[in-house]
């Protein structure tokens, strides 16, 4: 596919409207990803969001675009509450999957020795896989509380604390969530997926700081090298994978309704303002709540895994969470467009929010440097913590990129991994991995996915997100 | 397993999807299930001692394909069931009519090799060809 894309500066590229698009479509990346990035069907479906009723400024794209359902993975796009649509593909299935980065007093010297044994006692407490037992039982009215409550449900049952609330994207919590515009289904397939992993890129890491790049702002969040981290990488399970599938075919309806007319069917969508865009929030809110009890949950067993393995106090361990933010999401947000304030629905599929430093959504702590943004990379290499900036709140809505994408097919992923054995090559590196299926970490191998460290780079160089530490892993659990 | 000479498997950096030929509607849906629970296991493996009735409708052929699906894909999540055979009693652009078979998942015998988030409309094509329909669906993972 041939793309007309003007350099607007060296990490900025622009392909200017034409035909039905109301605004550019805008991708940040190094001229040396752009390649890759115009090799595939992404930049086109980027464009394609550009034709939106509503959308402001631009339709934006991040070095880890890749393609996706109607809106690229990668894509930020923000639409006027008066003239705007919302999206279900703009958000993802994966409602809220998100990222939680925890930090400890342990170091690294003093869990190798017992890294086995932890990871061990993590995958026998915390489920992951395809169909995994082991969740917490709910009933349809406890449902229906996390729903509503997001991770104070968990905290309120005796899992976790207070302090984990503060750090987590909303509070861990979206009040604005309205449980009867979920469907039964919806609850149906959420009832025994509370408080587990799934499968696929979802992952658990017990790593270490390995590099700080950004000392203060390292000082802040607690980051010292060497100090053992937890990353809980998963989402609002299949609770939230049907109500999309739901409101797809809701919007999917709303389309002819509303007289929008769609360069592709996966853009279904309707008016923010509308019966449709109302209830799909209301449900997404449920569902980005499930992802914030999900993950709350998780974070509990693993302290208590962390507990049995090490044979040490809770206080000891110290695993606190630094911050959680979410990667697929629509929020309702205040930005400066054209030097006025201005309500947006901002979706994020496959992006992060960023927020620059004073910004008040975040927490106080945290003002001084900005808001942490967490990058988890494949399992073999590294992850990052980040920081928002006040460019990013210029040019981008307070985005920044999710992670690496991946770069190869699962079949060929699976090729490549063939008469390999990916355990005990990760081992050799040093690195303890367990997983459910020996398919999924062929799957997962560190060659099927980009080096996130040139997506992270690339936002560093085009301004919209400081790095602030690297992560590399020592043990992880997969599904 | 080989895939049967009517099926191919798309491959797809984040997904998965199937290719189906087929001779007729009725045909077509048939194996567009078959298809997608070959994704889902090993349906050599799947015993076909239960049967249940499904019915589902839509407004038009694509959605309906995206609704017949969608409804095995959730009962084999939520009931935690795997089926192997299908026979579409009634079908036209809007409806379906089914028995199909199958069991409860047996862990022992049975390896889900992943989960299919949902059935999308991306890549969705149904469309009548010269030996009669043709299909591809790209399935969520």
């Amino acid at each position: 596919m041939q793309y007309d894309v003007q350099k607007v500066t060296d990490y900025l590229w622009e392909l200017a409207p034409s035909g039905g698009m109301r605004v550019p479509a805008r991708i940040y990346a190094t001229e040396a990803m752009l390649p890759q990035i115009l090799s595939d069907n992404a930049p086109q479906q980027a464009a394609n969001v550009a034709h939106l009723p509503g959308i402001v400024k631009a339709s934006l794209a991040m070095p880890d675009i890749h393609w996706g359902y109607g809106f690229p993975i990668g894509g930020v796009a923000a639409f006027d509450l008066e003239s705007g649509v919302i999206s279900p593909g703009g958000v993802g299935y994966d409602i809220n999957c998100g990222v939680r980065l925890m930090a400890s007093r342990v170091t690294r010297q003093q869990i190798v020795p017992k890294m086995r044994e932890l990871v061990n006692q993590l995958f026998r407490d915390v489920p992951t896989g395809v169909g995994s037992a082991g969740g917490l039982k709910t009933t349809v009215s406890q449902l229906r509380r996390v729903a509503e409550q997001g991770a104070r449900w968990p905290i309120e049952n005796g899992f976790g604390s207070e302090a984990d609330l503060a750090h987590i994207e909303e509070n861990g919590c979206n009040a604005r969530a309205d449980a009867a515009q979920v469907s039964e289904r919806a609850w149906k397939r959420g009832e025994e997926q509370l408080g587990t992993l799934g499968s696929g890129n979802h992952f658990l890491e017990v790593g270490y700081v390995a590099e700080i790049y950004d000392a203060e702002a390292a000082d802040v969040l607690g980051l010292v090298p060497d100090q053992i981290t937890v990353i809980i990488h998963c989402g609002s399970r299949g609770f939230g994978y049907q109500v999309c599938s739901d409101y797809l075919d809701v919007m999917d309806r709303a389309v002819k309704k509303y007289k929008i007319t769609l360069p592709d069917r996966q853009l279904a969508c309707a008016p923010i303002s509308s019966t449709e865009g109302e209830s799909y929030l209301g449900a997404m809110r449920c569902a980005v709540n499930y992802a914030f009890a999900n993950r709350q949950v998780i974070a509990h067993r693993t302290r208590s895994a962390f507990e049995k393995a090490l044979s040490m106090s809770r206080e000891e361990i110290g695993l606190r969470t630094v911050y959680e933010v979410a990667h697929n999401i629509a929020k309702i947000e205040t930005h400066t467009v054209e030097g006025a304030q201005t309500r947006l629905c901002v979706h994020r599929k496959g992006a992060t929010r960023a927020f620059a430093p004073g910004s008040l959504e975040i927490p106080s702590e945290f003002q001084k440097i900005g808001q942490p943004v967490l990058i988890p990379g494949d399992m073999g290499r590294y992850s990052y913590v980040l920081a928002g900036t006040s460019k990013a709140m210029l040019e981008t809505f307070g985005s920044t990129c999710h992670g690496a994408g991946r770069a190869m097919s699962r079949v060929k992923a699976k090729k490549a991994a063939g008469g390999r054995n990916i355990i005990r090559e990760m081992e050799s590196r040093g690195i303890i991995v367990r997983g459910q299926s020996r398919r999924t970490i062929d799957e997962e191998i560190s060659e099927a996915y980009k080096d996130v460290s040139n997506v992270v780079d690339a936002c560093a160089l085009a301004g919209i997100s400081r790095k602030v530490a690297q992560l590399r892993p020592l043990g992880c659990i997969k599904g | 397993m080989n895939a049967p000479e009517w099926l191919d498997y798309i491959d797809h950096t984040g997904d998965a999807g199937i290719l189906l030929r087929a001779e007729n509607l009725r045909q077509l849906f048939e194996r567009a299930a078959w298809g997608m629970f070959s994704v889902l296991t090993n349906v050599a493996e799947i015993r076909l001692v239960e049967e249940t009735r499904i019915q589902v409708g839509a407004n038009d052929l694509p959605a309906l394909m995206l609704a017949w699906l969608s409804e095995l894909n959730y009962r084999h999540v939520t009931e935690h069931r795997l089926f192997g055979k299908f026979g579409i009693r009634d079908i036209n652009d809007r409806m379906i009519v089914a028995k199909v078979s199958g069991e409860a998942i047996d862990p022992d015998r049975h390896t889900i090799f992943t989960e299919i988030k949902a059935v999308t409309f991306h890549g969705l094509r149904l469309e009548k060809s010269d030996s009669g329909w043709e299909a591809q669906i790209i399935f969520d993972l």
